[in-house]
């Protein structure tokens, strides 16, 4: 049986909350997004004030620029920064995902020229793990990395990279050999520069409006040698490895999160019966969830490997956020209602509904969540 | 916890696994209190565990209510539990109810009680009646799980009692820690029959489709359980109230979930009244009424929240715990 322990959090992370809470104060003026998805909002200087704040790579060690404080701890900063719909996105995967994964596999050299910058909230990273003919089935992918002379040469395409047009960096996952009996041998990640001879990167439109994913072709794109991270032919394990670090954090069941907050300021101080109800509903989901994802945070830092964990906590989380904007939509006050407030809650309504299809697809779909969890179930 | 109270519920479990059977459910809806179960109980001091010199943290009182959910366990053990903590007493069973008019209605066992609470949350105040167990004016019911749920009549001139503790809050709590164990059992009675049950030549847990009903249903438990541990967690708290509405809500939504697929996964079988699901899946229905149902506490919590206004939101959403 799935365990989810009470976790408390430390007092200093406590402590912490307030600092950013008075930062926060201090920003408002990058606080003007409708929504908290951690997707969206690419703000190169509030990720450098962040930067100065220590705030980005906090859990790292001093010598390349972290702040050795707690999984906890980031985890307050996190959340306290999604709920105020803080502009996350630019720094948000080399904090959350790259930098971690240097820590934890790339070599010495690595880790001195890629991980300051990042902690100064000055260096920026995108995923390569999609193709056209990849997605759920990820050890498909057929980008390659051929050796030549001291390095390598990519060919293909990567899908869905987000802010690729925007940041320095993507980690792709590559194939280095042929591909074999087993599809998850010769797999390896490599840091590419984005703005390398031979990388075209498209943006792609979605149905909300926003150019934030990409398209990235890689047309005989050379990159030396000391860019593979970890292993060569070792790719798969460490990819997978990442996956409870991106799929329990607060960013899963938050991204709906401006549009309670609109609500509540929409139905006013004393709400008819069935909007308290709708807004207690909401509650009792968050407070749950948000114990689930600490309670994960909490294993982490422990050094265990909850990854059954996470993805439970992630479809959970996911679902939420699709629930969350239904439930709103149908308790909030018609348009004859104060129009500053109905006005404001249209706009994070809106906004949040032509985001919500990607909430349950990004980062591993409901589907092959659910697969996941299966498997720690004992039936497959 | 302890290792003392780990001790106390690996002995309240031995009791519950031996003496709580279909067998021993079945003669419970059938209307037989089942004294053995009772007696053991007793003489191993479960009835006085919340009481406030028992010695154990009223925690353990309500991980005892939640193993006996995943047991079914068919006697007024929370309502006991509950009654020897308000009135100090620890003889025999007791049982709590709900004034309506000049009766006090809805009380688990009630022809099995010598000593009765009528509930007005309203007014902040019990009625105590004492009673004859199997006396002749006690007006039979059930709920839809099968389980005694009596009127009695309130005698002329009965004292009131002020509460001293939410005390609809706190059977809410209870009804809560039933429903998350009542729960964990569904996933593992569905779990067992789907590794079990052969169609198409292989186990029907093979199939993706049952795949994914069973992760949601193990989504919906985990929230449960993590939602009720977090009201006993909150017990000696000052948003005590309003955690137990946010269980009370959470782990009622579970509930309907939870008992949809466990049904679903059982096929035919599981509706059958031989098969000992419904035992589980009907408590786990009733309950989720019992004490304020879901739309009861969201509508405490929320207006608690829309009250506090639209920028306390998330401070309030943001405890430490």
């Amino acid at each position: 049986m799935l365990q989810f322990d009470r976790v408390s959090l430390p007092e200093s992370a406590e402590a912490l909350r307030g600092e950013v809470r008075d930062f926060l104060r201090r920003n408002a003026e990058h606080l003007s997004r409708p929504n908290a998805d951690f997707t969206t909002g690419h703000d190169p200087e509030f990720s450098r004030k962040l930067g100065q704040q220590g705030w980005i790579g906090m859990a790292w060690p001093k010598r390349y620029g972290g702040g050795e404080r707690s999984f906890f701890e980031r985890y307050v900063v996190t959340e306290e920064l999604l709920a105020a719909g803080a502009p996350v996105s630019a720094h948000w995967i080399a904090d959350r995902q790259s930098g971690n994964l240097l820590l934890g596999v790339g070599s010495e050299a690595q880790r001195e020229r890629y991980l300051p910058p990042i902690t100064r909230g000055e260096s920026y990273f995108s995923i390569g793990m999609s193709e056209p003919g990849s997605g759920s089935d990820l050890a498909s992918v057929r980008t390659s990395a051929r050796r030549q002379d001291d390095g390598w040469v990519i060919n293909g395409t990567k899908l869905w990279s987000t802010d690729a047009h925007r940041n320095h960096y993507m980690i792709a996952l590559v194939r280095t050999e042929p591909p074999s009996d087993n599809r998850h041998a010769g797999l390896s990640q490599i840091i590419i520069d984005l703005q390398a001879d031979g990388a075209e990167i498209r943006p792609i439109r979605n149905m909300a409006g926003g150019e934030d994913f990409n398209e990235v072709v890689f047309d005989d794109v050379w990159v030396p040698a000391d860019r593979v991270v970890g292993e060569p032919g070792n790719g798969w394990a460490q990819v997978t490895s990442e996956l409870a670090y991106e799929r329990s954090g607060p960013e899963r069941f938050l991204s709906a999160f401006r549009v309670f907050v609109e609500l509540v300021r929409a139905v006013g101080e004393a709400p008819e019966p069935a909007q308290q109800a709708a807004i207690g509903r909401l509650t009792a989901h968050l407070l749950t969830l948000r114990r689930m994802s600490i309670s994960v945070a909490g294993m982490l830092e422990d050094g265990q490997s909850p990854d059954v964990e996470a993805a439970l906590v992630k479809a959970l989380g996911n679902d939420f956020e699709k629930l969350l904007p239904e439930v709103a939509r149908l308790a909030a006050p018609g348009a004859d209602a104060d129009h500053g407030r109905y006005r404001r809650f249209r706009e994070a309504f809106t906004d949040t509904l032509l985001l919500s299809p990607s909430f349950t697809i990004r980062g591993g779909t409901r589907e092959i969540l659910r697969g996941v969890i299966a498997r720690g179930l004992g039936l497959r | 916890m302890a290792d003392h109270d780990h001790m106390l519920l690996d002995a309240a479990e031995r009791i519950f696994a031996d003496l709580c059977d279909k067998a021993a459910l079945d003669a419970a809806e059938r209307g037989e209190f089942p004294l053995p179960l009772w007696t053991t109980l007793a003489e191993n001091g479960f009835p006085t565990l919340a009481m406030p010199d028992s010695g154990a943290e009223l925690g353990d009182a309500f991980a005892l209510i939640r193993l006996a959910g995943r047991y079914a366990v068919p006697v007024p053990l929370a309502e006991t539990l509950l009654a020897n903590r308000w009135l100090g007493s620890a003889d025999g069973v007791s049982s709590i109810g709900r004034v309506a008019g000049q009766q006090v209605v809805d009380v688990p066992w009630g022809r099995q009680a010598e000593t009765v609470l009528g509930l007005d949350a309203d007014a902040g105040a019990f009625v105590r009646v004492s009673c004859d167990p199997g006396a002749a004016d006690v007006e039979r019911g059930y709920n839809l799980a099968g389980e005694p749920r009596d009127a009695l009549t309130i005698p002329s001139g009965t004292e009131w009692i002020a509460l001293s503790e939410p005390a609809l809050a706190f059977l809410a709590l209870a009804r809560a820690c039933a429903m998350a164990g009542a729960l964990e059992r569904l996933l593992a009675l569905s779990l067992q029959y789907a590794n079990e049950r052969e169609q198409f030549g292989r186990p029907i847990a093979r199939f993706q489709a049952i795949q994914h009903n069973l992760a949601v249903m193990a989504g919906e438990v985990a929230a449960a359980q993590r939602a009720a541990d977090a009201a006993v967690e909150a017990l000696q708290g000052e948003r005590f109230e309003l955690e137990v509405a946010a269980a009370k809500a959470r782990v009622g939504e579970a509930a309907g979930v939870a008992a949809e697929i466990a049904h679903q996964v059982h096929g035919a079988m599981g509706y059958t009244y031989e098969h000992q699901l419904h035992h589980f899946t009907r408590r786990a229905w009733a309950w989720r009424d019992e004490y304020g149902g879901e739309t009861y506490w969201q509508q405490r919590l929320g207006a608690h929240v829309a009250a506090s206004g639209a920028d306390a939101l998330w401070p309030f959403l943001a405890t430490r715990g």
